[in-house]
């Protein structure tokens, strides 16, 4: 069976999820309680959208919430992601619950109560602006665990100093190790042997400290 | 009046959250009878409806704000009570105080007791406004036609 995915809350990153999600072959319900933006939700194909209020158990269980898989809560305020995603949990025993917040502080506390995966846009932006204002070097990061552990793509310059010096020989802090290096088309696992070469593109996987190992490893 | 009061003496303190018209006159009546009282509030102008006898201390804030709860002194309050006019809130600072505060009395209200399910395992004390018109009704009914059987 199709597994069932309810999106509460939210008009412009409901356009784009729900596309995305129906691509990918699940059956979506979205609900929102702005009777327009139901209208133009509904122009969607294959979307189910439902008006009213999500914190409503009575809307909930119109959106089918029996057999809903995932219920995502997407609305601005923390308080409403908050009362939806324990309604589907205790009231209706819906299995994953996400919610967007607002407020970083109240991560944890939103774990605590149950919510089965909490997503702030503030971390994430912060973040992303932070190591693009500050790293050039990276083309890519991706957070895992939480953002405790990230995996950054970075590329060696012609002028870095470890250009031609082996991996035991440069003073990498622990919490670093490289993963992988890409090298024209191929891509090895390196060990304490391999060589650096100018153009080269390591993989890192950190859990601190990777501004530090970047500096290490791309600077003259 | 006593003017030099041992520490030990502890008075109770009563954290209020929502200054509408059951906050206000909650607090009021508190602080009335001599208890220490912080009342909560987002909009400044909500804190006309406290007597101008009001003892107690005023915090213009958002509570469901971590920082204004500890503005609020939420750690020294022996009883939180939240009454905002929007249920969601209040489950939501009712619950922050009772896990993040670890407040053993937390006293709130809701109006649409389907949310109901939402409260439970928290020991959060609830009251319903719909619930308890709806008993006093009955039972005012209920009298009304003892009283017009007595006649007959």
């Amino acid at each position: 069976m199709k597994k069932h995915i309810l999106l509460v809350g939210g008009y412009n990153k409901v356009i784009s999820l729900s596309q995305s999600l129906i691509k990918k072959g699940y059956e979506v319900t979205a609900i929102n309680h702005h009777y327009e933006h139901c209208k133009k939700l509904a122009e969607i194909p294959k979307l189910n959208v439902i008006f009213g209020d999500g914190t409503k158990p009575f809307v909930l269980e119109e959106a089918q919430i029996h057999t809903v898989d995932i219920a995502i809560a997407l609305t601005q305020k923390d308080e409403t992601n908050l009362v939806i995603c324990e309604l589907c949990k205790k009231k209706f025993g819906v299995e994953k619950t996400v919610s967007l917040i607002d407020d970083p502080k109240k991560i944890n506390f939103f774990y605590s109560m149950g919510v089965d995966s909490v997503v702030s846009a503030i971390n994430a932006i912060t973040s992303i602006v932070e190591q693009q204002a500050l790293i050039n070097e990276i083309t890519t990061i991706i957070p895992v665990g939480q953002g405790r552990i990230s995996i950054a793509e970075i590329k060696i310059p012609k002028m870095a100093k470890t250009v031609g010096k082996r991996l035991q020989d440069i003073n990498l802090p622990k919490e670093v190790i490289i993963g992988c290096i890409l090298r024209n088309e191929e891509s090895m696992v390196p060990d304490g042997q391999t060589k650096i070469q100018s153009g080269d593109e390591l993989i890192l996987i950190s859990s601190d400290k990777k501004e530090k190992a970047i500096k290490e490893l791309t600077g003259a | 009046m006593k003017l030099f009061s041992t520490t030990d003496e502890k008075q109770r303190q009563y954290l209020v959250i929502g200054a509408g018209r059951l906050g206000a006159n909650l607090a009021n009546d508190l602080s009335e009878r001599g208890e220490d009282v912080v009342i909560i509030d987002k909009t400044k102008s909500a804190f006309r409806k406290l007597a101008p006898s009001f003892g107690g201390m005023t915090i213009t804030g958002d509570a469901t704000n971590l920082s204004v709860l500890t503005e609020a002194q939420i750690e020294k309050a022996a009883v939180v009570i939240v009454v905002t006019d929007e249920d969601n809130t209040n489950i939501m600072i009712s619950q922050l105080a009772k896990v993040l505060f670890n407040k053993k009395q937390v006293i709130s209200r809701l109006y649409d007791p389907e949310r109901k399910s939402v409260y439970e395992d928290f020991d959060i004390q609830l009251i319903y406004p719909a619930i308890l018109s709806v008993n006093e009704i009955t039972r005012m009914l209920a009298t009304q036609k003892q009283i017009g059987a007595e006649i007959h």
